[in-house]
């Protein structure tokens, strides 16, 4: 594959572009609207969408310059095209969509979870398939096999909700700011991860590379109510540090577990929860214990970017202009897995 | 100078092709779901059908709204992708000064053109002005999203009037008012947009939401609970 890429992603609430030549990252802009959503608690998607209006274009100018290209640089366009909250997919599918048909160049459609697994492609990771990759964000849990990096297949994902949504629920009941990823982890430094027994999501039900995260959730409100407030004040610590490890280790169990059913050599984790420094740890440490080759990218290419958007689009085909003219942008995951 | 128009702000998005004599093609989607989603399959079919390309556009005008924000948004991406990608400018008009301006032809003496635009949630985005000799708009109520029966009243107040747009049906009748006729002088016409650039000059290539996101609106009317209490 030659040629600059230029991606662009807006699936949720960071409007990001990049420039990639190949395994190479020339430049990766990511405008985060996280203190723009704070003051709602979460994401607002219409709120979402408006800001990456305002903001795509000066993002891709930005990473253009950045790689000191110019568009007619450029071989190939890639956006994120599902899944993701649609009117903020929408932005970017309709400037990527501009963008390409107007200097006549091929558009390379992604899909998002395709793109947090291929961010270990990248260098300076370049792990070649075959793998075992974890994708953990407030959206997905997931575990795929990638024989091939064009086509990951789903082995196991969360039968309720998301890992990251967990963390910022629990984070949010002991008073830690949205988004309560960073604040929790920094907590839980202090805390005793063994204090308090929540329940770890599908413990000791088969073979099964499933998850589930509403029964710790639950857990962590029932505690917190029989502590009170002063109790919960006093014991914070211990409580985030519990609660993160009854999230994030199942995480490592699981992708451990994935890697030795399928006789891969390698693990990878991907999304935003794979930000999480204990998450890294356990993986590290599970990894380093089975000879395993393990690919952790930088915390810049865990949270949402469109670098990774720009690796995927090595492995997915290429729209010829003018033929994706009527292509849209689709808000759910297609059933089973990833859209290459 | 072509200029390529466009707006997506309505159910019905609507494309044009100006050059310097006028309206070289115009083209409407009928209204379907979603329809400002196909407006760049639409505006490929309609450069084609001139024989034009993308590198022979010169200017891009888009409809700012109001109306459906994933339309404007759809709308203005394109817009704005263009003009990026072809180094040309992109200038805003409004989409109900755009229906008003089209709607002007339906328009008697003494009457006062209200352009409507159904906002949904049983709301319009609504404005009203008087026309004078050579079709200029002066605006006499500034667009914003109305409860249909308090618009009719402002419309009462202003005087006689003719409505137009695909929230016309909303407005309570009056005996002041009446409706402007079937036909294209009900839907925003991206050509307009250009000819109301030249009339007033570009707005800047912003929304015209004339509402908060829901989020937003709940935070501040908790943040006004919150300082009453
Ligand atoms: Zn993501």
């Amino acid at each position: 594959m030659t040629g600059l890429v230029l991606a662009i992603e807006t699936s949720c609430d960071e409007t990001a572009a990049a420039v990639v030549d190949g395994r190479r990252i020339l430049s990766s802009i990511v405008a985060s609207q996280a203190e723009l959503h704070s003051v709602y608690g979460g994401v607002v998607p219409e709120v979402a969408a408006r800001h990456h209006l305002t903001t795509v274009n000066a993002v891709v100018d930005e990473a253009l310059r950045e790689a000191g290209v110019s568009l007619n640089d450029i071989a190939r366009i890639a956006v994120t095209r599902r899944p993701g909250l649609i009117g903020a997919l929408l932005v970017g599918v309709a400037t990527a969509k501009a963008l390409a048909y107007a200097t006549g160049k091929d558009l390379v459609m992604v899909d998002h979870l395709h793109g947090h697994i291929a961010a270990v492609w990248l260098e300076p990771l370049s792990l070649d398939a075959p793998f075992v990759a974890l994708t953990a964000s407030g959206g997905h849990t997931r575990i795929d096999l990638v024989e091939d990096y064009t086509a990951p297949q789903l082995l196991g994902q969360t039968l309720d909700d998301a890992a990251g949504e967990a963390i910022d629920k629990g984070a949010r009941l002991l008073g830690i700011p949205y988004p309560g990823g960073p604040g929790l982890e920094a907590l839980a430094r202090d805390g005793d991860p063994t204090a308090f027994d929540f329940p770890v999501g599908l413990r000791g039900r088969g073979p099964g590379l499933d998850f589930s995260y509403a029964g710790v959730k639950t857990a962590l409100l029932y505690v917190v109510r029989d502590l009170g407030e002063e109790g919960t004040t006093a014991r914070r610590a211990d409580l985030a540090a519990s609660y993160q490890e009854a999230i994030v280790r199942p995480l490592a169990d699981r992708l451990m577990r994935a890697a030795e059913i399928h006789g891969v050599p390698a693990v990878s984790i991907g999304g935003g929860v794979a930000a999480n420094g204990r998450l890294r740890h356990l993986v590290e440490e599970g990894a380093a214990s089975r000879g395993l080759r393990v690919a952790i990218p930088d915390r810049s290419l865990c949270t949402d970017n469109a670098a990774m958007i720009g690796a995927a689009a090595a492995f997915s085909p290429a729209i010829p202009w003018p033929h994706y003219v009527g292509e849209d942008a689709i808000a759910t995951a297609p059933p089973g897995g990833i859209a290459a | 100078m072509t200029t390529f128009a466009l707006d997506t702000a309505t159910p019905t998005p609507s494309l044009a092709l100006v050059g310097v004599d006028g309206v070289i093609a115009e083209l409407w989607l009928g209204r379907v779901p979603g329809g400002g989603r196909r407006v760049l399959e639409a505006a490929h079919h309609l450069l084609g059908a001139c024989g034009v390309v993308p590198a022979d556009l010169q200017q891009i005008v888009v409809g700012v709204g109001p109306g459906g924000f994933t339309g404007i948004r759809i709308g203005i991406a394109t817009a704005l992708g263009l003009g990026q990608a072809l180094g040309i400018p992109v200038h805003g008009a409004s989409s109900l000064e755009a229906l008003a301006l089209g709607a002007t032809v339906a328009c008697r003496e003494g009457e006062l053109i209200a352009p409507v635009i159904d906002a949904r949630r049983r709301e319009v985005f609504a404005g009203a002005y008087a026309v004078d000799a050579d079709r200029g708009l002066r605006q006499v109520i500034a667009p914003a999203a109305w409860d249909p029966g308090d618009f009719a009243r402002a419309l009462a107040q202003a005087g006689p009037a003719v409505i137009a747009g695909d929230g016309a049906a909303l407005v309570p009748a009056l005996p002041t008012t009446r409706l402007a006729p079937d036909g294209p002088v009900q839907q925003v016409r991206a050509a307009l947009l250009v000819a109301r650039v030249a009339q007033e000059g570009p707005l800047p290539v912003l929304p015209h939401y004339l509402r908060l996101p829901d989020a937003e609106e709940k935070r501040l009317e908790r943040l006004a609970a919150e300082a009453r209490a």
